[in-house]
């Protein structure tokens, strides 16, 4: 079905290729798919699928790509529309039109499909789907998974015969993304639908797919079944991980297959009173001792909310200096509310705040920002400066702070940011990105660091790069509070949990309390050894030599 | 209630309705006739306006404003009329001179015009929702009409994201405090924008999205058409040639329509969304009807349209039947109320 | 299976020179029949009380209203070829959106007079862009915002045409900014501004000359009163001074203050953005035409 021989992309004006004679062949029907560090190039690979490279792009194109008897490179976007599909990574950024249906239309009518064919295949896309109750509805209303399931259904309306997404899920919270999962691997069961899907957290797809292809920075590629290459990939989920270092064969790709490993090596405990002491037993190196209890945020029976009903009632909380809390909870639980209300965005209705003994009330949040930092959802809106450099000095200059350039060295050396230095924000990677707008709100050297959803697409190794530094900063005295989705992040870098329920808190304790038998929250580890006490691939390392 | 937001009568036959209505103004100087129309017409936007939305231009207080400050200026500047009201002395620049009543009355009747004309115009916007008036782009004009749907989709998105981007320079202890100030939360957003519009643009051509430039044989007909018009144009007002020059912009005409329909017909498409035609297209198109049959039929009723108060103020002729006919523009508020009985 | 694409994309040197020709003629003739019409109301007295020919006064205006309509469609239509791209029409609807909600700031807010922030996106991006990118911008951003807003009068041709006219005729800035050797300098700003702010007075002037018939009342009443041209100039001398001359200095001012403030950091942006899509951009016809 898709077959790339010799394939070698270079962009224009770049000195390196960015695909390096790819070879591949992914037969009909097929699952497939695409891991790699960012910037490997898993968007380009699948941009020459549909002829959008070298065609949207310019640059130089050597070897072929045929999809069945088509040449996307001779024949262009326009035409391969009929026969590739596309998905792209912003839920928000690929509508034409304000409606559900108008939108699923736009590509039909644009390629002149007769009226009555027009209507029939709506109709068969909107339920495909699961679309059909949202039909009318504006596309601005519609939740982030809607959105990518309209995207789906309004590329599936041409009939192309391969379906290919470009991160879908990226954006997503857990949920949303299981619900365009699913939706893509009944689309490949029932339809038979060739479907290539690039994605950063494998460990959600792993089980439903027939093919993995990985990239590395240098434009190669190796594919194969999903067990031979997690075998070598530097890149895999925790379970991955500690079935790698345990030497289970063949490598099991989900929870359930790694269950009877567990088992059989005696590792999992269903015994409830066990829980707390291995628990504590397995994770007190990491965390005990470095605690403070010098209290840095302190939260007095809060009441917030917009229009009539309040979002929070009566909410006490205390965070020491130190201490890393993540804030976890349904989407429109409050969590945005809380924070909105910690840095001033947010005037609470009743109820107190204090950071660093000092109550909140009466200051506007540029100041209250420079104690206590703010790093919002989607951090690009912050940046427009022509340099890194340049952003951290705006910052200093709105709080009429001294440009003091060591200390702008400093931190960008923190940041992994130095060479980055002289460069344009926006040109660098996502994860670079973050970084630089952690720079930019925190070059004032906060008390404390608030961050809202921060791993949202970012890969293992940004992530990995995040939680080193959150964990450098909690060490040195800053209070630091996360909002997440991302259990498994959760689980490496927590200190103390808290889950938000309709009201108020809900649980409040160190992770393996709150996450360890979470059936909701639980992560991996967590599920393939039960009642041990471990969450992360680490925790499970040392447990499993130590027993 | 029935939902007002739901168009009742086809796009086509709301722009007809919009053209008789234009004619109809632009047709009558008769200061009854225009107030009768300019309370008609508010009459319709106001039964069109879906339950929500708020009437962004008054017509009424349009009006006020339009009446007063034409009979203002034409008043101070216009010395013709009979009746004097009072003498300004003549030496005072521009505006010396007697103001006369007439004067007055002309100008408010100046006013009238303009907001019977806004008003049409508003009833019209009310009762079209914004998808309904891109269907109506030619479809030469298909990519712009692209054009406007994206701008429509994504006005809600920009200000999302301007509210976001506020947030985010406030965080950073931004504050506005000269207008300079205004560049970090513009420059974000025409950045993000910017982004945007390349991840759109991949998704509109992963769709298959690909505008048809006219070709050169249509830019050719585009540039005889034009250069027959400006003869015409020439022939008309400057040589006195009506007959040659009537031909030439006919000509003219005629090759731009034709470039027009010819790109039009260069890539097919079709449409998803159809307006159905009915007796509610059919009501207010014989309403319409009836008042251009009026305005424009040689009857003897039809002289009082005309009306001007110089060189002494007379009263309007009220004619009626006239009166009548014009109120055949009212046929869309007609069907609005009476929609539970038609079939 | 081996090449550079982008010397597909390279047209030959004579059919450049000839949708160039075309261009221009087109944009020619519609300037001048524009200019022609938007003037009606000061020289036709003078035609219809000399009666040159017998052309019958009363007819003049829907002529000419005609015409001006024909060679807005024959221009928007030429212009269109700016969007042939998908990246570009993409571009065009969200950078109109964005003017639209500045416009839409503008009507909210009580500002004073003409000024209107939509104008330092239109000529900004006709400078750079091209002509027809910044004519489309222009057309668009007025008919899409009163489409949201609601504000869809007998105004709006008109208002789409002038806003239009701005963005085309921002090329013209190139030849004085290269005179100045400002290109990337605060030169080429100011220059840029002052263009802004001489526009500021030509948009007042236009929109004037569309109202002024409403002002002034039919052209029979030049029969009746036997008003020529003197009267007719000192009459519009009098309502510009009534009702616009602040209102454009205001427009005028804050045009060219707001492209002075804004048009250096807005220009690197767009540069940049310009520069990834260099071959994209590259065949935009009526940049080099003007």
């Amino acid at each position: 079905m898709i077959e790339f021989a010799q394939l070698s992309y270079r962009y224009p004006d770049q000195p390196q290729v960015c695909l390096d004679q790819v070879s591949l062949a992914l037969p009909a029907g097929s699952f497939t798919l695409v891991i790699g560090p960012s910037g490997s190039g898993k968007s380009t690979l699948l941009r020459c699928l549909n002829g959008l490279v070298p065609h949207f792009s310019g640059g130089e194109v050597a070897g072929s790509v045929r999809i069945a008897a088509y040449d996307p490179i001779a024949l262009g976007p326009r035409v391969m529309s009929r026969h590739v599909g596309m998905v792209f990574q912003s839920p928000e950024a690929q509508f034409v039109l304000e409606r559900v249906e108008d939108e699923i239309a736009f590509a039909l009518e644009h390629a002149a499909v007769p009226r009555e064919q027009l209507r029939i295949r709506v109709e068969e896309v909107l339920d495909l789907l699961d679309l059909a109750p949202l039909r009318d509805r504006l596309l601005t209303t519609l939740s982030g998974g809607e959105r990518q399931r309209v995207a789906i259904a309004a590329t599936l309306a041409l009939q192309p015969e391969v379906l290919v997404l470009d991160e879908p899920t990226s954006q997503l919270d857990p949920q949303s993304a299981d619900d365009v999962l699913q939706a893509l691997v009944r689309l490949n069961h029932d339809l038979g639908l060739t479907i290539v899907l690039a994605e950063h957290r494998s460990e959600r797809v792993l089980p439903m797919v027939d093919l993995v292809v990985a990239l590395d920075r240098a434009g190669r590629v190796v594919s194969g079944h999903p067990r031979e290459i997690l075998a070598n990939s530097p890149l895999c989920p925790p379970l991955i991980t500690v079935a790698r270092a345990a030497g289970w064969q063949p490598l099991p790709l989900s929870v359930k297959e790694a269950r009877p490993f567990a088992t059989r090596q005696g590792l999992a405990q269903q015994d409830a009173i066990a829980v707390g002491k291995t628990g504590e037993a397995g994770r007190a190196s990491a965390t005990g001792p470095t605690r403070q209890q010098r209290p840095y945020l302190e939260i007095r029976s809060l009441e917030a909310g917009y229009g009539t009903t309040p979002v929070l009632r009566n909410l006490d909380l205390t965070i020491a200096a130190g201490e890393i809390t993540l804030l976890m909870g349904r989407n429109g639980i409050g969590k945005s509310t809380l924070l909105k209300c910690m840095i001033g965005l947010l005037r609470p209705r009743r109820g107190e705040i204090r950071i660093a003994g000092h109550s909140i009330a009466g200051r506007d949040v540029a100041a209250i920002s420079r104690e206590l930092a703010c790093l919002p959802q989607e951090p690009e809106s912050m940046l427009f400066a022509d340099t890194v450099a340049d952003e951290l000095r705006t910052t200093l200059r709105n709080h009429r702070l001294p440009v003091n350039e060591a200390l702008i060295d400093e931190l960008l050396a923190q940041l992994g940011l130095s060479e980055r230095r002289e460069r344009y924000p926006r040109d660098l990677s996502i994860g670079e990105r973050q970084r630089v707008a952690l720079g930019a709100i925190s070059i004032t050297r906060p008390g404390g660091l608030l961050l809202d959803e921060p791993t949202r697409g970012l890969d293992y190794e940004a992530k990995a790069m995040l939680g080193g530094l959150l964990r450098q900063w909690s060490r040195e005295g800053t209070a630091i509070i996360v909002v997440s989705h991302d259990v498994e992040f959760v689980a490496e870098i927590a200190d103390r949990v808290l889950i938000l329920g309709q009201g108020g808190l809900i649980a409040d304790g160190p992770p393996w309390n709150v996450l360890g038998n979470s059936p909701l929250f639980a992560p991996q580890i967590a599920r393939i050894f039960p009642g041990r006490g471990w969450l992360t691939a680490s925790d499970a390392l040392q447990g499993l030599q130590r027993g | 209630m029935t939902p007002r937001s739901l168009l009742l009568v086809h796009p086509v036959t709301w722009t007809i309705w919009l053209g008789t209505t234009l004619l109809t103004v632009s047709l009558t100087r008769n200061p009854l006739y225009l107030l009768l129309l300019l309370f008609g017409l508010t009459l319709v936007a106001e039964t069109e306006r879906p339950t929500g939305r708020a009437t962004p231009l008054d017509p009424i207080f349009f009006a006020v404003i339009a009446v007063s400050f034409g009979a203002l200026f034409n008043a101070a500047t216009i010395r013709y009329g009979d009746t004097v009201l009072v003498a300004l002395p003549a030496s005072w620049w521009l505006i010396g001179g007697p103001i006369t009543l007439e004067a007055v009355v002309f100008g408010m009747i100046n006013g009238l015009v303009l907001s019977a004309l806004v008003a049409g115009f508003g009833a019209f916007g009310t009762a079209m929702p914004i998808s309904a008036l891109i269907s109506l782009v030619p479809r030469a004009f298909y990519p712009l009409a692209v054009v406007m749907s994206v701008a429509v989709t994504y006005v809600p998105l920009t200000i999302r994201l301007a509210g976001q981007v506020r947030e985010a320079q406030q965080l950073r202890g931004h504050q506005v405090r000269v207008w300079r100030d205004g560049l970090p939360l513009l420059l974000p957003l025409l950045i993000g924008g910017l982004e945007r519009a390349l991840q759109l643009a991949e998704a509109m051509a992963a769709r298959g999205f690909a505008a048809d430039p006219p070709s050169n044989q249509v830019r050719m007909m585009l540039v005889g058409g034009l250069a027959a018009l400006f003869a015409g144009l020439l022939l008309q007002f400057a040589w006195g040639q009506v007959v040659a020059a009537s031909l030439t912009l006919l000509i003219g005409t005629g090759l731009i329509l034709w470039a027009l329909r010819e790109s039009g017909q260069q890539a097919p498409r079709t449409r998803y969304r159809v307006y159905r035609r009915g007796i509610r297209d059919m009501m207010v198109l014989l309403g319409a009807g009836l008042t251009l049959i009026a305005v424009l039929a040689p009857w003897p009723g039809r002289a009082s349209l005309a009306y001007t108060p110089y060189p002494t103020l007379q009263m309007p002729i009220f004619e009626p039947l006239l009166a009548l006919a014009l109120m055949g523009l009212l046929m869309p508020v007609a069907v609005r109320l009476g929609d539970h009985y038609l079939p | 299976m081996h090449g550079n694409l982008q010397a597909k994309i390279c047209n030959l040197k004579w059919s450049d020179m000839r949708d160039r020709l075309m261009s221009g003629m087109i944009i020619g003739f519609t300037t001048v029949i524009g200019i022609i019409a938007f003037l009606y109301p000061f020289w036709l007295p003078t035609v219809a009380t000399g009666g040159v020919g017998g052309a019958h006064a009363g007819t003049a205006p829907v002529i000419l209203t005609t015409l001006v309509g024909l060679s807005f469609l024959a221009l928007l239509l030429e212009a269109q070829r700016a969007a042939e791209h998908a990246l570009l029409v993409a571009l065009l609807g969200v950078l109109v959106a964005m003017n639209a909600i500045l416009r839409f700031i503008d009507v909210a807010l009580p500002l004073p007079g003409g000024f209107s922030p939509i104008f330092v996106l239109i000529i900004l991006t006709g400078y750079l862009f091209g002509g027809s990118f910044g004519f489309l911008m222009g057309t668009m951003t007025l008919l899409v915002s009163a489409l949201i807003t609601g504000g869809v009068g007998p105004w709006l041709p008109f208002q789409m045409l002038t806003a239009g006219w701005v963005g085309l005729t921002a090329p013209l800035c190139r030849g004085p900014i290269q005179l100045l050797g400002g290109v990337g300098r605060y030169r080429e700003v100011l220059v840029l501004a002052v263009f802004g702010a001489l526009w500021g007075f030509g948009y007042g002037a236009i929109m004037n000359l569309w109202f002024w018939p409403f002002a002034s009342g039919p052209v029979e009443q030049y029969w009746q009163t036997g008003i020529g041209f003197i009267e007719t100039v000192r009459r519009y001398l009098t309502f510009y001074l009534a009702t616009s001359l602040l209102w454009d200095v205001a427009g005028s001012l804050g045009n060219g203050l707001l492209i002075a403030a804004f048009g250096g950091p807005i220009l690197r942006v767009l540069r940049r953005f310009q520069r990834r899509f260099a071959f994209v951009l590259r065949h935009v016809p009526l940049s080099e035409g003007l």
